[in-house]
């Protein structure tokens, strides 16, 4: 930690929050989803999308009664891969949420920045399955042009004729955090007046689960989905798998101001490491992880002891968990007892590209209402995981500053620093 | 604002006609295309059955053959060029790490994909509906992710510092280079890979391209004789579709002083990127190449310089129809008269179309061209097109000294992205 702290920020282009959009398997819109987070409900049930009785996982955490045509125009929902209809709905409603008008005088300022871990991977297994059944001559034309993962951050800016940047980028289960972090840059940097960043993720698969199961990642706990999920307790067994998208409207101090937007909180800063260790296992020194967290508050000019809680990654999965919670206490040392440390996660699932963003928006959240959602299904302490976890009840609490911490397979890191905006 | 400067001080590349640096250059300005028919699954169902292959790549030269037997070839092939990248950058290490003499927490990539790990996908999916879920690979699924490859990478050489994949269709490899540069701008990191990765060749590609009428006739147009090079044949007349390819780039981005400070001559500096959406259709480019021209425009701001100032543009140049059409009237709109003395070559007439990994191939062309003062041609120029009347550089490669250099990258969505290059002058 031998290097200079970043310069100031210039304040008019400090990146602020000034509207939110979601679509999760706990609600479609942000004021259900947020009452459900806080009540502790589950997303989480045995799985409808496809046939899964031959698997030997049978939950999921999937998003309920969506229905495209209440956000899109028929013909063009249909040519839309559901991740990218799912960012879509997402944006739609974080755009309505802050006000923003998009109109000639702007579209060429505004950017799109919706990651994805697998984007279009349903549209593959569809594309296959006719090719190896009925033939080249029957596949898609659609199928290409909807598989690609950078349709979802191309449909919001067709649907919105939104004509700046749009960039999809991927890091596996960190891509939706890496989103906001992209988004501040771009914004600090003048590339932008405002930034449409988020993520977004759907791919409850026979083939992904199939794989998930395979590599042991997935809680086996079909007879009781409700409870699959449980992020730092003594009996979790792997992560749930979710889809979701969640999208925000970022812009920068000034041009929220000038238009009198409501500013919900700031996108203070954010860092982006490797850990150079293995394909799908974290590193268990936490050391990219650590390296993250204390890259992102200095890049906020933040203190580590200036933050009060911590949206984790959280999965789940015995090793995760484990290594998140030594990373933490090694970035925050002695402050790490004080933290408010809580996973979305036990009632969503992991939605893998979605779930930075989700994550970025629940602290959000937290800022705006005073109000931290708890980590559900905590029945039994694990003694390698022993910070406060905000076990199974919401708590009243100011949050000034939190963290979003994302991790994603291959050891990428991302973690974004959210604060409250005094102006 | 900073005024940190962003130079290149390695490259390397494996593309459909040469593994390496210098192979692909000899080749490229030979004219030879790389375009053939395929090799690497049985292609007699299909109509249009020819590809740019990269021939003769063995993953296990470059990687633990245990390690290269789980990855997808798009995996092997990052791992190849960027091997090659750090070498020439003088950035490796005795051990095959990095060298221990710079920073690793400092030094990152942004590696661009278009599909990632299609070939791994499909071969887990196809184990699936043959034989039952419970047969379906461990590993299938961290290794087929559009992030695979930039994990891998940074694994196999010790790479700590920022990591991200970027998907944005063919327009891929311009925003990897574009993104890595602003990372280094940003004063995120003293060094990253801009780097682009793909390998597209698996039956159902085809056949969905094939679904599209997105593919080029292997057919030479004088004589209506078979032949797999004739079916990329950019901005000529006859003209009638893309080649897929494979292959990857990777350039080794630096920030000046840390370059010079450790005794590094910089091959040339990035100077410009630029990033836009057409807003307008899933599959057809903008009318007038629109979006391409702010990309473009952008380019020439974030540099500082003026259109004049730019000798030459590496053209997305894919052999459709229309993207040749609009990427000629934009490079008109933008640049005026000045149109007329630029040199406009599509690399794509010998490689084919490396999708997420073609950018990053152009822009290789483009610090080439700028070290060697050498151009190469857009070959199976025969029949120009009375609407596009830009100089091609056909068939030959051409001698000429290139300061600046322009790399246009578009994809399917509306993504465009466009890069600069400059001489490096102190």
């Amino acid at each position: 930690m031998t290097r200079r702290p970043p310069p100031p920020r210039d304040p008019a282009r400090r990146a602020v929050v000034t509207g939110l959009g979601a679509i999760t398997p706990i609600g479609n819109d942000v004021a259900t989803f947020w009452a459900n987070l806080l009540a502790g409900v589950s997303g989480v049930g045995p799985i409808t999308q496809f046939d899964a009785s031959a698997e030997e996982v049978r939950i999921a955490a999937e998003v309920k009664d969506f229905e495209p045509r209440d956000w899109i125009e028929f013909k063009q929902a249909r040519r839309m891969s559901r991740f990218a209809q799912l960012a879509v709905a997402a944006a739609r409603q974080a755009i309505d949420d802050s006000g923003l008008e998009i109109g000639d005088h702007n579209r060429d300022d505004i950017a799109v920045v919706v990651n994805t871990g697998g984007g279009g991977i349903g549209e593959v297994a569809i594309g296959q399955q006719t090719f190896l059944e009925q033939g080249g001559r029957r596949v898609s034309p659609f199928m290409v042009p909807m598989l690609s993962p950078s349709m979802a951050a191309a449909q919001i800016s067709i649907q919105n004729r939104i004509r700046g940047p749009v960039i999809t980028s991927v890091a596996a289960c960190a891509s939706g955090v890496q989103a906001f972090i992209e988004a501040q840059r771009m914004i600090e940097h003048g590339d932008v007046d405002v930034v449409i960043a988020g993520g977004t993720e759907s791919a409850i698969l026979p083939v992904a689960f199939a794989a998930l199961s395979n590599m042991g990642a997935l809680s086996k706990r079909n007879h009781e989905p409700e409870k699959a999920s449980r992020p730092f307790e003594a009996d979790r067994d792997g992560f749930v798998f979710g889809e979701a998208a969640a999208v925000m409207v970022v812009e920068s101090a000034q041009h929220a101001v000038t238009r009198g937007a409501t500013i919900l909180g700031e996108i203070a800063g954010g860092a982006l490491t490797g850990d150079a260790f293995h394909i799908s296992a974290p590193d268990p020194s936490g050391y990219g992880a650590t390296l993250a967290m204390q890259r992102a508050l200095r890049d906020a000019h933040f203190e580590m002891e200036s933050v009060d809680y911590v949206v984790a990654h959280g999965t789940s999965t015995p090793l995760n968990d484990a290594t998140e919670t030594r990373a933490i206490r090694a970035a925050f040392g002695a402050h790490a007892d004080r933290l408010a440390v809580s996973s979305n996660k036990s009632m969503i699932g992991h939605t893998l590209g979605a779930a930075g963003a989700v994550s970025g928006m629940v602290a959000i959240l937290a800022i705006r209402d005073g109000i931290v959602p708890p980590t559900i299904n905590y029945e039994a302490p694990d003694p390698a995981c022993d910070l406060d976890y905000v076990p199974n009840i919401s708590r009243h609490m100011s949050v000034n500053v939190a963290i979003a911490n994302g991790f994603g397979f291959g050891g990428q890191n991302a973690v974004s620093v959210l604060s409250r905006y005094a102006g | 604002m900073t005024d940190r400067r962003v130079v290149v001080t390695g490259m390397g590349i494996v593309s459909p006609v040469g593994i390496g640096s210098e192979a692909t250059w000899d080749a490229l300005t030979a004219g030879r295309s790389g375009i053939a028919d395929i090799t690497l699954f049985d292609s007699a169902a299909f109509e249009i059955h020819v590809a740019g292959e990269v021939k003769g790549f063995d993953a296990s030269e470059f990687m633990d053959p245990k390690d290269a037997r789980r990855h997808d070839r798009n995996t092997h092939f990052a791992v190849a060029a960027t091997g090659e990248a750090l070498r020439d950058a003088g950035l490796m290490g005795d051990n095959g790490l990095v060298s221990g003499d710079v920073d690793a927490d400092r030094f990152g990539m942004v590696f661009g994909t278009g599909i990632g790990g299609i070939g791994l996908m499909l071969e887990g999916h196809k184990i699936l509906l043959e034989r039952g879920p419970r047969r379906v690979s461990p590993f299938m699924l961290p290794h087929m992710l559009p992030d695979s490859a930039s994990g891998q990478v940074a694994i196999q050489y010790g790479l700590r510092g920022p990591n991200m994949a970027v998907v944005s269709a063919c327009a891929t490899g311009g925003h990897a280079i574009g993104e890595a540069m602003e990372a280094i701008v940003r004063d995120q990191a003293n060094i990253m890979l801009g780097a682009g990765t793909e390998a597209p060749l698996v039956p159902l590609a085809f056949a969905g391209f094939g679904q599209m009428r997105a593919l080029g006739t292997p057919k030479d147009p004088d004589s209506g004789e078979y032949s797999a090079p004739m079916a990329s044949r950019p901005f000529d007349a006859t003209r009638d579709g893309f080649v897929v390819a494979e292959g990857s780039a990777v350039l080794v981005l630096e920030e000046l002083s840390h370059a010079l400070a450790r005794g590094v001559g910089p091959i040339a500096e990035v100077i410009g990127y630029g990033s836009s959406a057409d807003a307008y259709d899933m599959a057809a480019p903008a009318e007038r190449g629109e979006g391409n021209q702010r990309a473009m425009r952008a380019a020439l701001a974030r540099a500082g310089i003026s259109p004049e100032a730019v000798d030459y543009i590496n053209a997305h140049g894919t052999s459709t129809p229309l993207n040749d059409r609009y990427e000629t009237m934009a490079i008109r709109e933008v640049f005026g008269d000045h149109a007329d003395r630029l040199a406009v070559s599509s690399t794509k007439s010998m490689t084919g179309h490396a999708m997420g990994a073609a950018g990053a191939i152009e822009a290789y062309v483009c610090v080439r061209a700028i070290t060697t003062s050498c151009i190469p041609p857009t070959i199976n120029y025969r029949h120009p097109d009375p609407e596009l009347t830009l100089d091609y550089v056909p068939n030959q490669a051409r001698a000429a000294k290139v300061n600046v250099a322009l790399s246009n990258s578009m994809g399917l969505g509306g993504h465009n992205s466009s890069v600069i290059f400059r001489r490096y002058e102190n």
